[in-house]
């Protein structure tokens, strides 16, 4: 038996008929082409699968489609504006935050989040916050340092 | 002949706009018309054996187009050959894409499914009703060693896989010198680099051919793997982005691409495999478990004199893996020191366990291990200092070339430099001034504070001719040396798209081979791109078309270098027939090849004249020649061939001496050794047994370096994986075999929390033998690393008279230790 589903995803109005066990990752994936959104574990773990549901950070994949119905969801194909690349994923690019790029989409999403939140946060907090995802190439140096300019752009 | 504009900045990346964006292509993004989704039943047990398996309910299932079952994988395939890493297997043992009459070890692939969804498919797995009967399990080496043990593969008569062993120099001469025989039992344990991408394989299946879309390391293992066990002759291997690879999709993704070949095979449907988290913990590769005995023979000025280690490897329930975290160790055998009598003794012993896999250095980090630890045991048996100890058996700066007994020849470096600067950043007498002080007056009792200083080498380009030294019987010599291709053209509006022969994994090759063009052509990086990822029927490829060795640095690189060089001439020779001038007397600037005098400044003019449509004749752009190569025979020059690219295959050129083993034995087992001291400060908590890493500095010489931004993210990467393998991430296994480690939480591995801020001087010497000076980059601090912060644990816990002996340090080991020495 298949749900409908309709939720706004990067201000689309996206519908679609899903098994009831469907995975919101899933959902973004497979029915609406959007695969910036990595699966890395499938169960909350990793962050590679990081979205914003109604403007609050998600890992979808512990999320059911069915839950996102009539909810704004935002991926990582949705921050770039206009061809130009948003603060976050532009200081993540200068700054070698990412290697093989899987997780990349997940840390942008994590990032972006934290500085909605919070536009100055030290050191200390982005590791916080950021201990929701998991990198196994980069050792997070640059992941943090990206950040901390992605925070000082968004200031400006 | 060209300056370097490029090499050795931090060129912008090429890769990380589209993944930033979120347009990174993986497997799991693509689609095929009429895909089918598979998906992998998996042995429960450790050791049983199949007696049926009935797969009717489940091919019954609504939505099921196929099932495969060891019975169809027996009958419809070949085993494989045993392949690069199986050297010293006595008898030869069929190995298939699954268990075929046994299973050996939790998560073995038993079955396949493939279904229009990936939940169908899933729910079919549970309507495969397998009859097993179960097998006493053996989960460490003592209990499968023991002569009561159930054997796992009968055909050997033992579960000790291999053993033997290589010696170089006059040991019993050392050790009959020694003022003194230094003992230690070392161990380090099971881990992985848990590759966030897990294996993924998606493959289509026409009457013209087979292509798989794999996320290997090496495309040429899966190359191999479909034509031998299914005998196809026109595969194509596509090898998309891949999310990590770090050693662990080198092996055991072969298994998964034939079955699900053979799953394509069998529908006649594109077929699509991901496997997920918990099938990647039990069944994708760990590295081995590692126990050694260690004797040293020393003076007493602490010079040693000769070394003896007797290394037992469990490596699990493989074969075909059967010797590689020994063989490995002859790349750092005598790590920076120039000791030169030793002998390693091996044992490989099979057990219930995962597969051991190549993963982030193979046995080398072990190796390091051996060597840093027994330096500080032999300086507190000598009450020296550990610095001094070190120091007293360097190779000196002036010592390079330098070989070393088993034949590896250093090119370049100064061990006792990277040394003194690692003590100089990590600011060694203060921590040691702090220390003495917080002993004194008692602060420091809680938190215990510790520093801990090893060196290492990081070895690079594969030689697989090494194996020859341990198993000389060995009747096939595997592929010595390396070949590599890479292919650069200049297309007609005057921009360059080349190819390379090996798949990245996150290692910026686009970037990088951009940068190497960039300064050989005399352009701009930004008109330069990769035309794709790697594709057999596309790609120049050899033996060393793999992203594996470290291999990148030396092939890769000098692969692109020799195809851009081939086509500047062909440029310039272009170009000099156009212009009417010298071969010599043209230069090249920014894409526009300038004859005598000319020079770029006067190119706002040309610009203007070019508008007027005066001619030039001074000069001539890409675009332009690009144009003639293409579409004007009548302005190319006589025996000119159409068209302006080049492919270069690149061996290294400096392979010799000692490509192959001579009769002692000696080869050189990798061709370049990066060099780096590490240095940590912890800080131990007496209560909870918690390590924090307080400073984690390095000093790396990895030769000329390429793009010092991407070095340092390999540097900080493996760094922060052996950081967090010696605080603790680790596979843990209950006493039936069971994994007890399945999810990325279970199994522990550090976040940006416990990760330290690791600190890093770059201090290169090049390489006299390499293209450019350069030397591997990648996995190399992961090899010190567990030993640095063994030897800082064990500096904070001496005042308790505490030996770090096991890895790993995680609180629940360092709090044992220390209940035992308080009960003491």
């Amino acid at each position: 038996m298949k749900k409908a589903v309709s939720m706004t995803v990067n201000g689309e109005l996206c519908e679609g008929e899903v098994e009831p066990r469907t995975l919101l990752v899933h959902f973004l994936r497979e029915h609406l082409g959007l695969t910036g959104t990595h699966v890395g574990c499938v169960v909350g773990e990793c962050g590679a699968c990081s979205v914003l549901v109604d403007g609050t950070l998600v890992k979808s994949c512990l999320m059911l489609a069915v839950q996102g119905h009539e909810r704004d969801v935002t991926t990582i194909e949705g921050l770039a504006k206009d061809g130009a690349l948003h603060p976050v994923q532009e200081a993540f690019v200068n700054g070698f935050a990412l290697q093989c790029g899987f997780c990349t989409p997940g840390f942008v999403m994590a990032a972006h989040a934290l500085l909605a939140r919070n536009p100055d946060p030290t050191e200390e907090e982005i590791r916080h916050d950021l201990s929701s995802n998991l990198c196994m190439c980069t050792g997070y140096v640059q992941i943090v340092e990206a950040v901390k300019h992605a925070a000082e752009r968004l200031r400006q | 002949m060209t300056s370097h504009a490029h090499i050795g900045r931090s060129t912008p990346s090429k890769e990380a706009p589209r993944h930033a964006a979120g347009r990174g292509t993986f497997v799991d993004d693509l689609v095929r018309p009429r895909m089918l989704h598979a998906c992998i039943l998996r042995s429960l047990y450790a050791h049983a054996r199949i007696t049926t398996v009935d797969a009717k309910a489940a091919t019954e299932l609504r939505g099921v187009s196929g099932v495969v079952t060891p019975e169809d994988v027996k009958r419809l395939t070949r085993p494989f050959k045993p392949g690069r890493y199986a050297a010293g297997l006595r008898v030869p043992i069929p190995e298939y894409g699954c268990a075929v009459d046994k299973v050996r070890y939790v998560g073995e692939p038993v079955a396949i499914v493939a279904a229009n969804t990936r939940a169908r498919a899933e729910d079919a797995l549970e309507l495969i009703a397998v009859d097993y009967e179960a097998l006493l399990a053996v989960a460490s080496t003592k209990a499968a060693a023991a002569a009561s043990a159930p054997l796992i593969y009968e055909e050997l008569g033992s579960n000790v896989g291999w053993q033997g062993h290589v010696a170089f120099g006059d040991v019993d001469g050392a050790f009959q010198r020694a003022d003194r025989i230094v003992r230690e039992n070392l161990q380090i344990h099971r881990y992985s680099s848990t590759p966030l991408e897990p294996f993924a394989c998606l493959v289509e299946h026409t009457p013209e051919r087979l292509t798989i879309w794999c996320n290997s390391q090496s495309p040429d293992v899966i190359y191999d793997a479909i034509t031998e066990a299914l005998g196809v002759q026109n595969v194509r291997v596509i090898v998309p982005d891949v999310g990590g690879g770090f050693g662990q999709k080198i092996h055991l993704i072969r298994k998964y691409a034939v079955l699900v070949a053979l799953m394509a095979m069998q529908t006649g449907r594109p077929v699509k495999w991901i496997e997920d988290r918990s099938e990647h913990m039990m069944a994708g590769g760990h590295a081995c478990e590692q126990e050694f005995d260690v004797e040293a023979a020393v003076a007493s000025d602490g010079e040693v004199l000769g070394m003896k280690i007797l290394d037992t490897d469990d490596v699990g329930g493989a074969i075909s893996t059967l010797t590689i975290h020994f063989t490995n160790k002859l790349n750092n055998l005598f790590n920076t020191y120039k000791v030169q009598h030793l002998r390693l003794e091996g044992r490989s012993v099979i057990t219930n366990k995962c597969p051991v896999v190549p993963n982030r250095g193979i046995g080398k980090p072990g190796m390091c291990f051996v060597w840093e630890r027994m330096m500080d045991r032999i300086a507190q048996e000598l009450a020296l200092d550990p610095i001094e100890v070190r120091r007293r058996n360097l190779i000196g700066a002036d010592e390079f070339p330098y070989t070393t007994p088993n034949g590896n020849i250093h090119g370049s470096g100064d061990y006792q430099m990277l040394l003194n600067k690692a003590l100089v950043n990590v600011d060694y007498d203060e921590v040691r001034r702090r220390q003495a002080a917080e002993r004194e007056n008692g602060s420091g009792a809680e938190k215990m504070l510790g520093i801990g200083v090893v060196i290492g080498v990081e070895p690079g380009g594969r030689n697989a001719a090494r194996d020859m030294a341990i198993f000389p019987e060995s009747k096939r010599m595997p592929g010595a040396g390396g070949v590599e291709g890479a292919k650069v053209k200049l297309e007609k509006n005057g921009s360059v798209v080349f190819t390379l022969g090996s798949p990245s994994c996150g290692q910026s090759h686009e970037t990088i081979a951009s940068q190497i063009i960039a300064d050989a052509l005399g352009m701009r990086p930004e008109r330069i791109a990769m035309s794709g990822t790697f594709d057999s029927a596309l790609s120049p490829w050899g033996v060393s078309s793999s992203n594996s060795g470290n291999n990148f640095h030396l092939y890769d690189v000098g692969a692109v270098h020799g195809a851009a060089h081939r086509l500047r001439n062909r440029i310039c020779t272009l170009a000099a027939h156009v212009l009417g001038a010298e071969l010599q007397s043209l230069r090249i600037e920014d894409g526009v090849v300038y004859a005598g005098g000319a020079s770029a400044a006067d190119a706002a003019a040309h610009d203007a004249s070019a508008n007027t449509g005066a001619a030039e004749k001074d000069r001539v752009t890409f675009a332009e020649l690009g144009k003639i190569a293409y579409s004007n025979q009548a302005q190319m020059p006589d025996d000119f061939e159409g068209g302006l690219e080049a492919t270069y295959y690149h061996s290294h050129p400096h392979a010799n001496p000692l490509m192959l083993p001579d009769m002692q034995g000696r080869v050189r087992a990798q061709y370049t050794f990066s060099s780096a001291a590490h240095a940590a400060v912890v800080e131990v908590d007496r209560e909870t047994g918690r390590v924090r890493v307080l400073r984690y500095v390095i000093v790396s010489d990895n030769g000329t370096l390429m793009n010092p931004a991407v070095v340092d993210g390999q540097i900080y990467g493996s760094a922060a994986h052996g950081i967090s393998v010696a605080l603790g991430e680790g596979f843990v296994y209950g006493d039936d075999a069971q994994l007890l480690t399945l999810t990325l939480l279970d199994y522990g591995k550090s976040t940006t929390l416990e990760t330290p801020r690791i600190e890093i001087e770059h201090y290169p010497v090049p390489d006299p033998f390499t293209t450019l000076g350069q030397k591997a980059a990648g996995e190399g601090a992961a090899i010190p690393s567990p030993a640095a912060i063994a030897s800082a644990v064990e500096d904070a816990l001496s005042p308790m008279g505490i030996t770090v002996r096991h890895l790993p340090l995680s609180p629940e080991r360092v709090w044992a230790l220390i209940q035992e020495a308080q009960d003491a």
